[in-house]
């Protein structure tokens, strides 16, 4: 990622918290200044999870209710606003996809994929949690880099388990079923797997602390 | 739960934000985030570490019925019948033609001979409308409300002028129950609309509109 992005991306979240700032004390032009900058992006988080369609374009009008209404909640400095709004956009998701329990086809083909993926084709590997793999370094200039690299070098079946459950929205249950394994097991991996994922990145400089 | 055990803490803030954490357990982690600082200061953490990931989904442009449908559940366009919308479009046009009368006979004797410009403001919220007369000039200006704008002691109207580019311009105060003439102010040239937002007393500390946009007007004939 190069410098420029870099301080445009950083623009975009100023420019976002003065945004919420100014939603938060009632100003609805600022609200759709904010909607505009930001509403692909969180539809496409939003149909990641449910699929494209009504459905989606239903959930996000919820999101931005939420967000218009916990503006005055969201504090500048506490983080980063879009994460905070990916976030939002994500729960409203995961919400309607509990509350249903009816959910698209999970394709292992349509998650994104990560750098320095290791393959777990040998099915044993999957039943056994050796925990985190070694401790590879790498250099990761963008917090993006940081995290893609991360996940990287998690454990097959811990990166399998979380990017299920991030970019699909599957639960514990869920990725059992989908992976053929013990539920304990998969409880383990996201758990294990989410440790390790801190950790890289603390190594890496990225606590994802609020700066 | 022991909410001050920082690992316990973590793992929930985790598996919450990713999602794997479900049923009751998310229900009461929800419940417990206004009352714990260091929970949310967690998930906050937790959003902001996995947002590349968020990141990497590919953009998916909203359908134009979108955003009226966000403004419907707010309830920010109550869907007026259209009788009663024309009824008070010619209640406002009245009351501007009275207003504009007095702009032309009162405050803008100087002003040079034209008709002067009505522009209708009407309330984001509810049905009121002010009225304002815009001098040919557009150097003087005067705005009554309707109706007495409900307003407390502590909150004054701030009158701005909308511009195409950059941020809105103060025209000062204008009072909530009577006649207020502006006429110290040009109007900025680009002035595409007026707005009232609600400020505390004495107006907006900032130079820009801090409080909501009460009423919005085009600047059309």
């Amino acid at each position: 990622m190069t410098a420029a992005v870099l301080k445009s991306a950083d623009e975009l979240e100023t420019r976002l918290a003065d945004w919420l700032a100014r939603c938060a004390l009632g100003d609805r032009q600022a609200f759709r200044q904010l909607y505009e900058a930001t509403s692909p992006r969180l539809l496409g988080v939003v149909a990641q999870l449910v699929g494209r369609g009504a459905l989606a374009e239903d959930l996000l009008q919820d999101v931005y209710v939420r967000i218009w209404k916990a503006a005055g909640q969201y504090r500048a400095g506490a983080g980063s606003p879009m994460a905070w709004m990916a976030a939002t956009a994500r729960y409203r998701a995961i919400d309607h996809l509990r509350s249903r329990g009816a959910r698209p086809e999970v394709a292992i083909a349509d998650l994104p994929v990560h750098a320095g993926s290791d393959d777990d084709d040998d099915p044993t590997h999957r039943l056994a949690d050796p925990g985190p793999g070694p401790a590879t370094r790498f250099e990761a200039r963008s917090e993006s880099e940081a995290v893609q690299g991360c996940l990287g070098t998690l454990q097959g079946s811990q990166q399998q388990s979380i990017s299920l459950a991030y970019y699909q929205g599957l639960s514990h249950g869920e990725i059992a079923a989908h992976l053929g394994a013990p539920l304990g097991s998969v409880k383990t991996w996201v758990r294990r797997g989410l440790i390790a994922l801190k950790a890289c990145l603390e190594r890496c400089g990225w606590s994802g602390a609020a700066s | 739960m022991n909410l001050f055990h920082e690992e316990l803490r973590e793992r929930l803030a985790a598996e919450y934000v990713l999602g794997t954490l479900g049923g009751g357990a998310r229900r009461r982690f929800d419940a417990l985030l206004p009352a714990h600082p260091a929970l949310r200061q967690a998930v906050a953490a937790w959003e902001k570490r996995l947002l590349p990931m968020a990141l990497k989904v590919e953009p998916v442009q909203p359908a134009a019925r979108v955003w009226p449908g966000i403004e419907s559940k707010l309830g920010w366009s109550p869907a007026a019948p259209a009788a009663s919308t024309r009824l008070r479009f010619w209640q406002a046009f009245a009351a501007a033609a009275t207003v504009a009368a007095v702009v032309l006979g009162t405050t803008m004797r100087t002003a040079p001979a034209g008709a002067p410009m009505i522009v209708v403001l009407h309330a984001t919220q509810g049905s009121e409308t002010l009225v304002a007369g815009l001098s040919p000039d557009h150097r003087q200006l005067a705005i009554q409300p309707l109706q007495k704008v409900a307003l407390t002691p502590d909150r004054s109207l701030e009158l701005w002028a909308l511009k195409k580019d950059g941020p809105p311009a103060s025209l000062g105060l204008i009072a909530a129950d009577k006649l207020t003439a502006v006429n110290q102010h040009a109007l900025p040239k680009d002035t595409k609309g007026l707005a009232v937002s609600l400020e505390p007393l004495g107006g907006s500390p900032t130079g820009a509109p801090t409080g909501p946009v009460l009423f919005v007007g085009e600047l059309t004939l």
